[in-house]
């Protein structure tokens, strides 16, 4: 058997064991609705952890898709983790609770000779957490923009307002 | 070598959980998690009690000597007052219905946070003092002695609540948890715990009639620039009637309208389409504040910000009152206004519309009707000419602010607006709109940047909804009817869906109106070139 095809084999099982590892790391009372309430729009935190897995599992594989894809599976999970409270590296090191159950589940399965198989993959997951990283960052840059200009905001009639009281130097603006 | 942890012990966030119980979990007051006290000067001018020096990270809060005493005091008083909050102290029988309805939950997954956990917290005081049971077993029930901790832990969790009401849609007893939240907000503003975000606000009203204090000159004259903003894109200088008695019509909107951006463009549609209609009005200074952030605070301010509105109508001698697109002003009037400073002054009658002459029964007792309601007659009598294709450069989705939608049940009034100025809309998924919406994550007093992270947790359930309509659809534009809203969601839609702007609903009703006389527009309210301006040249 290929080696994608191992991978391809325990891909329900190593995923639905990921997405309750990360779920494990919210508080114990609120697992069991992430678990089973399965709409998109009402349990939004489970959909987009599940959206990310499922990719990432994929692309870890060795299955092809492109790097834009995974960015775009892994955004709105990103997103998520870079808001919640938590340090950046829980945020980010929910990725690398996959290893563990790869070598649980796949590892096992693969011949002698397709180790480098697996350590490809494991390589691969440490490419995506890379582009995590950068979502991340971008993530909590955007939180501080949004502080700056919400404050521009608030008072940006004030400021025109008074640049404008006793005539500014621009002749149109220092009419009133 | 030191043994570094493995990455399972760095995510393990929650080893006290499983330890103890829910009750002895105690939340962390980080940056990001909490907004700024209220300043002392500022709850002393407010002649609020126990007015004090406090920072919410310190351990001690300097709470006054008897805090104990006055909360259980303050606690026997509001139950006496309000039966509402005995009975929902009284009858929830934890169900769970309403316990993953709100976007806070949804969004930290903090169990604190579900409605009925939230509730818990005071319900855990009230089961000790003042049921039997409780008094005798105790913790068992889940009763428990109010102690320093659980001031605090009322406080972090009465500001993770927006009063947004969404969970008791769920709760077979209709428990509406925002009123309690309310109740606790004004219970620890009895022992001098409040925040900048509202008391400032709350104090600038008091003094000058908004929220940012500006004094009525200025107001006057940042309205006067935004009507030659108005004669600059129209062509045509709106009229902006101060302070004049005798007009049928007093008009009064959030002043966000007025100061911040987007709000602004929502002010200079009002401005144009009441010139169109030679509305008989007036604007106030004094009156110059739709919103009530007294009203995220305690019951008796709450009713001394909104007796000015009355009082101004009185004194100007107008009929009935015309209102903007803001939120809890809505929520104030179709739910408090009646109690807190009815009857209404004699002279005033129920609205009728000057252009329609529909009556508007419903405002009988409030003489206060909604804009968007008064929009949506003129369409329906044929009174606007519109020319939607002007805002052919928007996919635009409908946010419902929870108190409109909520509180008044203001659900197909601006959607029937909506779809006669713009041509491209699409709803948002079905159970994240209408009575089913999911709250900008930042009401009641939650607005303020130094809880933004808090805000993007708290936003994500609509942020998500809103992503997938910008992906399905090219949704990119949100509009609503509240200027909170128009503040809080451009930083959201940053986060979640960037791309995606904010308006209010009367500037696309303004960027659609063809008004009598006007030259050819070029420009929307925004000032950017108009669609189809390119094709139409090519035409001629
Ligand atoms: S009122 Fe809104 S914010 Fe408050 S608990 Fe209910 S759903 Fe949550
Ligand atoms: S839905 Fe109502 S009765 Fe059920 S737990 Fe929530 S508040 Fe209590």
């Amino acid at each position: 058997m290929k080696s994608l095809d191992v991978f391809f084999n325990c891909r329900e099982q190593v995923i639905e064991e990921w997405v309750n590892a990360i779920f494990n790391t919210y508080p114990l009372q609120s697992t069991g609705f992430l678990r089973t309430v399965k709409d998109p729009f009402t349990n939004p935190v489970a959909d987009m952890t599940r959206e990310a897995a499922r990719t990432v599992y994929e692309a870890v594989s060795g299955w092809d898709k492109k790097p834009e894809d995974v960015k775009q599976a892994i955004d709105r999970f990103v997103h998520l983790r870079a808001v919640q409270a938590m340090l950046p590296s829980q945020g980010i090191m929910v990725f690398y609770l996959l290893k563990p159950i790869m070598r649980k589940h796949v590892l096992p399965k693969l011949k002698d000779q397709a180790l480098q198989d697996y350590l490809d993959a494991e390589s691969r997951l440490d490419t995506i957490v890379l582009m995590a990283f950068d979502i991340y960052m971008k993530s909590r840059e955007t939180v501080a923009e949004n502080r700056i200009r919400e404050i521009k905001n608030q008072h940006a009639q004030l400021v025109r307002w008074a640049q404008r009281v006793g005539g500014s130097p621009l002749e149109q603006e220092g009419k009133s | 070598m030191a043994k570094l942890p493995t990455p399972e012990e760095l995510v393990a966030s929650r080893p006290e959980f499983p330890a103890q119980s829910w009750f002895d979990y105690k939340p962390k007051f980080e940056a990001g998690s909490y907004c700024y006290p209220a300043q002392k000067p500022t709850m002393e001018l407010m002649h609020m009690p126990n007015p004090h020096d406090w920072d919410p990270a310190a351990d001690d809060w300097n709470l006054p000597e008897n805090w104990k005493e006055i909360l259980c005091d303050a606690f026997a008083d509001r139950l006496a007052k309000h039966r509402s909050l005995k009975l929902f102290m009284d009858i929830c029988v934890r169900c769970g219905a309403c316990a993953d309805k709100c976007h806070f939950f949804l969004g930290t997954n903090d169990p604190k946070n579900m409605p009925v956990l939230r509730v818990e917290l005071l319900r855990s005081l009230y089961r000790r003092d003042y049921t039997l049971l409780g008094k005798i077993l105790g913790k068992t029930i889940g009763a428990r002695e109010l102690d320093y901790d659980i001031v605090k832990e009322l406080f972090f969790y009465a500001y993770q609540c927006t009063e947004c009401r969404r969970c008791s849609l769920f709760c077979p007893y209709g428990i509406d948890t925002a009123e309690i939240t309310a109740i606790v907000r004004e219970l620890l503003h009895e022992v001098g715990l409040g925040i900048h975000w509202i008391m400032d606000p709350v104090k600038n009203c008091s003094l000058t009639g908004n929220h940012l204090g500006i004094k009525p000159h200025s107001y006057k004259e940042i309205v006067e620039m935004l009507a030659d903003d108005c004669e600059d894109i129209v062509g045509i200088r709106p009229k902006t009637p101060f302070n004049e008695r005798g007009h049928e019509i007093l008009f009064i909107c959030p002043s966000g309208d007025v100061f911040a951006d987007p709000g602004i463009y929502t002010f200079m549609g009002y401005l144009i389409l009441f010139n169109e209609l030679d509305l008989d009005y007036t604007l106030s200074t004094y009156a110059s504040e739709g919103g009530n952030f007294g009203s995220f605070t305690t019951f008796n301010m709450a009713k001394k910000l909104n007796a000015k509105m009355y009082a101004e109508a009185e004194r100007l001698g107008c009929k009935w009152i015309l209102g903007g697109e803001c939120g809890h002003m809505w929520r104030v009037i179709n739910q408090y206004m009646d109690t807190y400073n009815g009857p209404t002054p004699a002279h005033m009658q129920t609205p009728v519309s000057p252009i329609t002459g529909t009556v508007f029964e419903n405002a009988a007792s409030t003489k206060m009707v909604h804009i968007a309601e008064f929009e949506a007659d003129l369409i329906k009598h044929g009174k606007l000419n519109l020319d939607p294709s002007r805002n052919d450069d928007l996919v635009c989705t409908w946010h419902d602010s929870c108190n409109p939608a909520r509180a008044m049940g203001l659900l197909d009034e601006p959607r029937y607006v909506l779809k006669h100025v713009v041509n491209k809309f699409y709803e948002m998924p079905e159970n994240t709109i209408r009575e089913n919406t999911f709250c900008c994550g930042a009401g009641s007093g939650l607005n303020t940047e130094e809880i933004m992270e808090l805000r993007m947790r708290s936003g994500m359930p609509r942020g998500n909804a809103l992503r997938y309509v910008q992906q399905k659809y090219g949704v990119n534009r949100m509009c609503c009817v509240c200027a909170i809203d128009r503040a809080t969601l451009p930083p959201l839609a940053n986060y979640w869906a960037p791309g995606v702007t904010v308006s209010g609903l009367t500037e696309l009703v303004a960027n659609a109106l063809v008004c009598k006389g006007e030259p050819k527009r070029t420009m929307n309210l925004r000032q950017e070139d108009l669609p189809h301006l390119d094709e139409e040249e090519q035409g001629e």
